[in-house]
């Protein structure tokens, strides 16, 4: 797979409310990036979303969660969404790479383990103009994950798309 | 690899702006100005050449960077013909009208982004 800097990639992270997206252009270029909360027919209308994207903005390559690696325990949804996604690449004739979250770790902490918070404030650190305001404040535990967390996913995949 | 028709979505971001306000500094009226900045940005309208002056000013970056897709598209055109003129015979022809049309034939495979 040709990873040179003039590649425009879109980096998918299906997430239980819906999906975080990142558009980049090389390796610290971010063009676009949001999350989509969807509430009903879940995986039809992401696929009807995404398709959308692949038309705005015609990258060349998705990058997806590797949900089915040993290191992630996904929803049968979010699985059943990749596979999905997958095939409408192929079906636009784009590549896709899959990235597990070991990887993601890996590339933006340095380490293996870490936390999400961890990565996002990474994150925001590479990218201060355009995700540093989008980081959300630390979770509490007995509070949900923060919609916002979603453009972060999106964005750990993206960059570690790129080789170090 | 083809660039965008334009990056006027990132600039915005970059700058924290949104929608309703760049539409106000553009001077649109109505309502709901920040549907237009909307469609520019997702490349549903082409912006007239005042807005794009506009959107020059506000985000402090050359239209031909802004509306790198459409500018990269305009140079490859000019190139085009520029290479039909480069065929025509003038007679008496000034050198300096020969140089000029080669250098506008060659400027699109000398930009490394066209594919």
């Amino acid at each position: 797979m040709t990873q040179n800097n003039t590649v425009r990639i879109l980096a998918i992270a299906p997430t239980a409310r819906g999906f975080g997206y990142a558009v980049m252009e090389g390796s610290r270029r971010l063009i676009a990036f949001s999350n989509k909360s969807i509430l009903r027919n879940k995986n039809e209308r992401t696929l009807v979303w995404v398709a959308k994207l692949i038309r705005r903005y015609e990258p060349a390559v998705m990058v997806l969660p590797a949900v089915n690696a040993a290191d992630t325990r996904r929803a049968k949804r979010i699985k059943q969404l990749q596979q999905q996604l997958a095939v409408l690449a192929t079906q636009h004739k784009l590549k896709v790479k899959l990235i597990t979250a070991t990887k993601v770790r890996e590339q933006l902490l340095g380490q293996i383990k870490g936390n999400k918070q961890s990565q996002a404030e990474m994150l925001a650190g590479l990218f201060p103009i355009e995700l540093a305001p989008r980081l959300p404040p630390k979770r509490k535990v007995w509070k949900s994950e923060d919609p916002r967390m979603d453009i972060f996913d999106a964005a750990g995949l993206a960059v570690a798309f790129w080789p170090k | 690899m083809k660039s965008l028709p334009n990056y006027l979505q990132a600039q915005r971001k970059r700058l924290a702006l949104s929608q309703e306000e760049v539409g106000f500094l553009l001077g649109l009226n109505g309502m709901n100005k920040g549907n237009k900045v909307c469609r520019d940005e997702t490349f549903a309208r082409e912006p007239s050449l005042l807005d794009a002056l506009a959107y020059e000013v506000i985000y402090g970056h050359p239209v031909s960077e802004l509306f790198a897709g459409l500018h990269q598209q305009a140079q490859q055109r000019v190139a085009e013909r520029a290479k039909v003129l480069s065929f025509r015979n003038v007679r008496n022809a000034d050198p300096r009208r020969k140089q000029s049309i080669i250098q506008l034939a060659e400027s699109a495979s000398l930009n490394p982004n066209n594919p």
